[in-house]
């Protein structure tokens, strides 16, 4: 394990560090006095883990691959943006736009994560263990949001084939979001998921909230996909 | 969704629009002309075409009509269209609020022995026992209020 101080070497060089490993390293790295900085652990190519002791500012996490990044304190604005693959936890909470438009991957936020989380999601995985704010899920594409305590207002608002499932109270729908029935395969999914954050909840507990299809063109031919 | 006005020294936060009250905002007012044209009628003086001056002179207007900070606050919310995270200052009071979309950020950290808000936590980050500090983030419309209340 190597630990990385971001007060000595900065984000840059702490972002270098992780950069110049091999694409099929699984090296583990500690970063310790991340100080609320930005762009930490972005762009990781390789299966690294990667421990951030303490708060992190915006985009930590942002274009991950392959690399298993643990955040023990609170993320800041975009947390695991564009991801493609791997996974992200975060022991706090989370600020706006957790998981934007990201494509693959794993998203853990144990706490709370505020307004637009999971926004233009196009294939993510996120469990929020805690409550979300408003406009959660808006224009998400593909993948689960699923969060275990409530949901602010217009939650999934213009939202594509992203599946959203919800514990507790819902403030209100998005334009074009409904509750849809929970099917075997959905609660398979939502156990799988809640498995694999540590996050304990049953799966029976949850609704889902989908698309209604009629504010974008679904074209049935492609239903297979959906 | 920046605030709205020349970029000049005039123009730089924060804006103090009376003896006992300043405010910094990040983000911008759509609706400023028309509440700058009505608190003029009501005899308060502005000093440059800033956004950010009229939400300041809007809450001393308040202030002086015989609001408290709060029902100021509460006020402005429903009025003052447009994008914002205000921090207010008075004489003995703090206060943070942010417009119903919250789209601008904001963070607040609370210790027993200070309160800070910033729009980064990078900002807050060095404060001592900024560590153990509790912290944060100020949810749309809702009003915080520190020292008068």
């Amino acid at each position: 394990m190597e630990v990385l101080n971001l007060k000595k070497i900065g984000v840059r060089g702490v972002n270098l560090a992780l950069h110049n490993m091999p694409a099929d390293s699984e090296k583990n790295f500690e970063i310790r006095n991340p100080q609320g900085q930005h762009s930490i652990a972005c762009g990781v190519n390789a299966p690294l883990s990667v421990e951030i002791k303490g708060h992190v500012g915006f985009y930590c996490g942002g274009m991950n691959k392959h690399a298993k990044i643990v955040i023990s304190g609170h993320a800041g604005v975009g947390v695991g943006e564009n991801m493609m693959s791997g996974y992200i936890h975060v022991k706090g909470d989370t600020s706006e736009s957790a998981g934007a438009t990201a494509n693959g991957g794993f998203l853990v936020i144990e706490g709370n994560a505020s307004s637009r989380c999971g926004i233009s999601m196009k294939g993510v995985d996120i469990v929020v263990g805690g409550s979300v704010g408003h406009m959660s899920g808006f224009m998400a594409q593909s993948g689960n949001l699923v969060i275990c305590g409530d949901a602010k207002d217009a939650l999934g608002d213009s939202i594509y084939e992203a599946n959203i499932f919800v514990r507790g109270k819902v403030s209100g729908l998005g334009a074009d979001c409904i509750e849809k029935e929970v099917r075997p395969e959905h609660s398979a999914k939502i156990s799988e998921l809640l498995e694999s954050s540590g996050i304990n909840a049953d799966a029976a507990d949850f609704r889902r909230y989908g698309s209604a299809r009629k504010l974008y063109n679904f074209n049935v031919d492609n239903v297979e996909s959906y | 969704m920046a605030t709205e006005s020349a970029v000049t020294t005039a123009g730089s936060h924060p804006f103090a629009t009376g003896a006992d009250l300043c405010l910094v905002h990040n983000g911008s007012l759509s609706n400023h002309n028309i509440i700058r044209r009505n608190l003029e009628r009501e005899g308060i003086r502005f000093q440059t075409e800033n956004d950010t001056e009229v939400a300041g002179a809007y809450l001393t207007w308040k202030l002086r009509s015989g609001s408290t900070l709060r029902q100021a606050l509460e006020d402005g919310i429903r009025e003052l269209d447009g994008f914002y995270t205000f921090c207010i200052g008075t004489k003995d009071g703090f206060a943070v609020v942010r417009d119903p979309i919250a789209c601008k950020h904001a963070v607040l950290a609370e210790t027993d022995k200070w309160v800070a808000m910033a729009t980064e936590f990078r900002a807050i980050a060095n404060l001592p026992g900024a560590e153990n500090a509790e912290i944060w983030e100020p949810e749309p419309s809702t009003i915080y209020i520190w020292g008068e209340e």
